[in-house]
């Protein structure tokens, strides 16, 4: 399937443009990173020319659906998302040190969707709806923030130490200030969380529609409101009780990993009625 | 509110605690911690699945903890209510003191003020305040908002401001999840939820109610005229689709083909696909013909039920085969014809080639087997279910107002200096997005400082 030739060619960009951020930050050099930067425009055009191709490719089997229903696709279409997501963020910040802690997320999960069943499947009649498109886009937007947000989190807490120490040399050395950086925590959740919201409430609308219960504390539903919980947390400690930097670099680390729990470990680990996960 | 002088009453001391942002902070992750251990534990599976997987002990102490039905218990609603009571004491706190900051804005930039504000200027111009005052005015109507004016010992205050709506955002929000509670109370109390299964032809007038051993009246009749099961050529499911009619008052109203993903709604009682299964009882289709060919009629026979066949005898089908002798489904049947012994033979699917061989008056062709089908309906009336809606929709429009809108506030003061020129001092704040909110002052600031001259 040419679809998947293409999701494979994404991988290998996405990784290529890991390494030159990473080898960018080691070697002190902007240029490096600026052609990484070129590699995840190509990879954006490969990836989202992938999704069409599949897109397309399941018309011509009979099945015709959009292509973000089993657990190869929610894969590529997760790293599609925190690729874009994080172009927007290095063009608006002007700085490219956060590829170095970004793109590997979107590498590493397309390394994992190559593990996994990438043929076309048809849809079962309870995912036959166009809920699926708003339920599933606006839930990955969401899922994309709260990624980009942990990984600048992570850069937040290695800059943060060497401050402390008052040293400004080595890699750490260029990430940018502290300050942009936890403001970058914050921003990329302010974003993240309405859609998430969004993406819950639509998934209540489409039960609703299926079955008639618009919440019935199956694991994923669960799981999508603890993630909820906790960047709501995140959101009034921040505002009303002014934890900022440290403290709130570490919920957004714990939001991310109860974001994965939402999105893999409910799937791979526990039951529901979300089917994808035995694709 | 408490009076500073007095010990706190008891009623004060409660209320402080209900409003505090720390009792927020720690519903919520208690509230995510809890809800964590309902997706470990399976919930409300039967007790004998339980007792495989835990210890007679672990098993007693997790039943008295609710912990296979948590979502329902009693510690966790109480736990919801907390939250909610918090989320509510917090706005009747909050929200007459935000409305009184917005509705008496504070128009004088006074020295205390001007000092707190990070972002200003100031400059002087020849000519009097009214001049400057009404140049002023137009700049920051034109590239802010128009101002609001006053005067105050010899001094013109200019106030202007956007985006006041996000102060409200927070409250929005706040209000959305006490609406989605009352939404959910309210189905909870006023509807309910079942699951019936009805075989094909035949039609419901009540459903059992799910967790309990009430029927729920309908109030009118529901019949399945038909089921059918669409596959993919892979024999993945693709539809299942049920053929319902609506009967009330003696008369069929509503008829609709239902799908998952797309149920029918009579009265506000919604009836969603939700399974199917055989209602058991074969049907075998018989075709009657006579020796040349013309077709006489067709028999549905259900197994050993006597079918008589007009001026010829009765047929009874008694016995299939999936693959008779290698030739393909077949059915067996006997025929009594009247004053000769009963006769036994099998009807080899789609051949009636091969019963021509009999040479009897009528040639039968044995066309399948259909299996009598029943469809799962699940019965919801849900009267909140729209109030849920409303909260879920007040839910994002407060975020958006309390994520994307920013209160954006500019003043300006114009006094009569020493030297008998106009001081003018421009002062701005943001409630929030202050980086952007500099940019804007910077432009803001250039304009203002160029009109008039």
């Amino acid at each position: 399937m040419s679809n998947v030739i293409l999701f494979n060619l994404t991988t290998f960009l996405f990784g290529v443009a890991s390494a030159l951020y990473l080898g960018a930050l080691y070697a002190r050099n902007d240029k490096i990173a600026g052609a990484g930067t070129w590699v995840c425009v190509l990879a954006a055009v490969v990836s989202t020319a992938a999704l069409g191709v599949r897109w397309y490719e399941s018309y011509q089997m009979g099945i015709g659906r959009i292509p973000v229903t089993n657990l190869y696709e929610s894969l590529v279409f997760f790293a599609w998302s925190v690729n874009l997501f994080y172009l927007v963020v290095e063009r608006k910040y002007r700085n490219r040190t956060f590829g170095a802690f970004v793109m590997p997320i979107a590498f590493f999960t397309m390394v994992f969707a190559v593990y996994n069943d990438s043929s076309i499947q048809p849809l079962v009649p309870a995912l036959q709806s166009y809920w699926l498109h708003a339920h599933v886009i606006t839930c990955f937007v969401g899922y994309a923030a709260f990624a980009v947000s942990a990984g600048v989190a992570v850069m937040y807490l290695l800059k943060a130490r060497q401050e402390n120490a008052k040293i400004s040399e080595g890699v750490v050395g260029l990430l940018p200030p502290t300050k942009t950086l936890d403001d970058l925590v914050y921003r990329a959740i302010i974003w993240g969380f309405p859609f998430l919201t969004v993406g819950i409430i639509t998934g209540a609308a489409w039960a609703n529609y299926a079955w008639g219960t618009y919440w019935s504390w199956d694991p994923k539903e669960t799981w999508s409101l603890i993630v909820w919980l906790v960047y709501a947390l995140f959101l009034h400690a921040r505002v009303t009780r002014g934890w900022h930097g440290r403290r709130a670099a570490i919920i957004s680390i714990v939001g991310f990993l109860a974001t994965i729990m939402c999105y893999l470990g409910v799937n791979l680990v526990l039951s529901g009625l979300h089917s994808y996960g035995g694709g | 509110m408490a009076d500073e002088k007095r010990t706190p009453s008891p009623i004060d001391r409660a209320w402080d605690f209900f409003i505090s942002v720390k009792l927020a902070i720690v519903t919520l992750i208690v509230l995510a911690v809890t809800s964590i251990l309902g997706t470990i534990i399976e919930q409300n599976q039967p007790p004998e699945k339980y007792h495989q997987i835990y210890e007679d002990w672990a098993f007693a102490l997790m039943d008295r903890l609710n912990l296979f039905d948590m979502y329902h218990s009693v510690w966790f609603l109480l736990l919801l209510v907390l939250f909610t009571v918090n989320l509510t004491c917090c706005t009747i706190d909050r929200f007459p003191r935000m409305l009184r900051v917005v509705r008496n804005p504070r128009t004088k930039l006074e020295g205390s003020l001007e000092k707190s504000l990070s972002l200003s200027d100031r400059w002087k111009r020849k000519g009097t305040l009214p001049e400057w005052a009404g140049k002023y005015a137009a700049a920051l109507s034109a590239s802010f908002a128009k101002p609001k004016v006053s005067e105050d010992g010899g001094e013109v205050h200019l106030y202007a401001e956007t985006g006041v709506a996000s102060r409200f955002g927070v409250y929005v929000t706040h209000l959305s999840i006490i609406i989605i509670f009352i939404g959910a109370i309210v189905g909870n109390v006023f509807g309910f939820k079942g699951n019936v299964n009805v075989p094909e032809g035949e039609a419901v007038t009540q459903v059992p109610v799910r967790g309990g051993t009430r029927m729920q009246d309908l109030g009118f009749t529901v019949r399945c005229n038909a089921f059918s099961l669409e596959t993919y050529p892979s024999g993945q499911p693709k539809a299942y689709k049920s053929d319902l009619s609506v009967i009330d008052g003696g008369r069929e109203v509503l008829r609709k083909t239902i799908v998952v993903n797309d149920p029918l709604q009579y009265k506000g009682i919604w009836f969603y696909q939700s399974s199917y299964g055989e209602a058991g009882g074969a049907t075998a289709h018989v075709a009657v013909a006579r020796k040349d060919g013309t077709p006489v009629r067709m028999l549905a026979l259900a197994a050993n039920e006597p079918v008589p066949v007009e001026g010829y005898g009765i047929i009874r089908g008694v016995n299939y085969e999936r693959n008779f002798q290698g030739s393909g489904p077949a059915l067996q049947v006997v025929v009594e014809k009247p004053g000769q012994p009963s006769a036994s033979f099998w009807l080899v699917q789609g051949r009636p080639d091969l019963d021509r061989r009999r040479a009897d008056s009528l040639v039968f062709t044995f066309g399948g087997l259909s299996s009598k089908m029943f469809t799962g309906l699940q019965v919801a009336k849900d009267p909140g279910v729209n109030i849920v809606w409303l909260g879920c929709a007040l839910m994002v429009i407060g975020l958006i107002m309390a994520f994307f809108l920013s209160h954006q506030r500019v003043w300006v003061r114009l006094a009569r200096g020493t030297d008998g020129r106009v001081e003018v001092v421009l002062a701005g704040s943001a409630s929030r997005n202050r980086i952007a909110f500099e940019k804007r002052f910077e432009k803001l600031q250039t304009g203002v400082k160029a009109a008039g001259q």
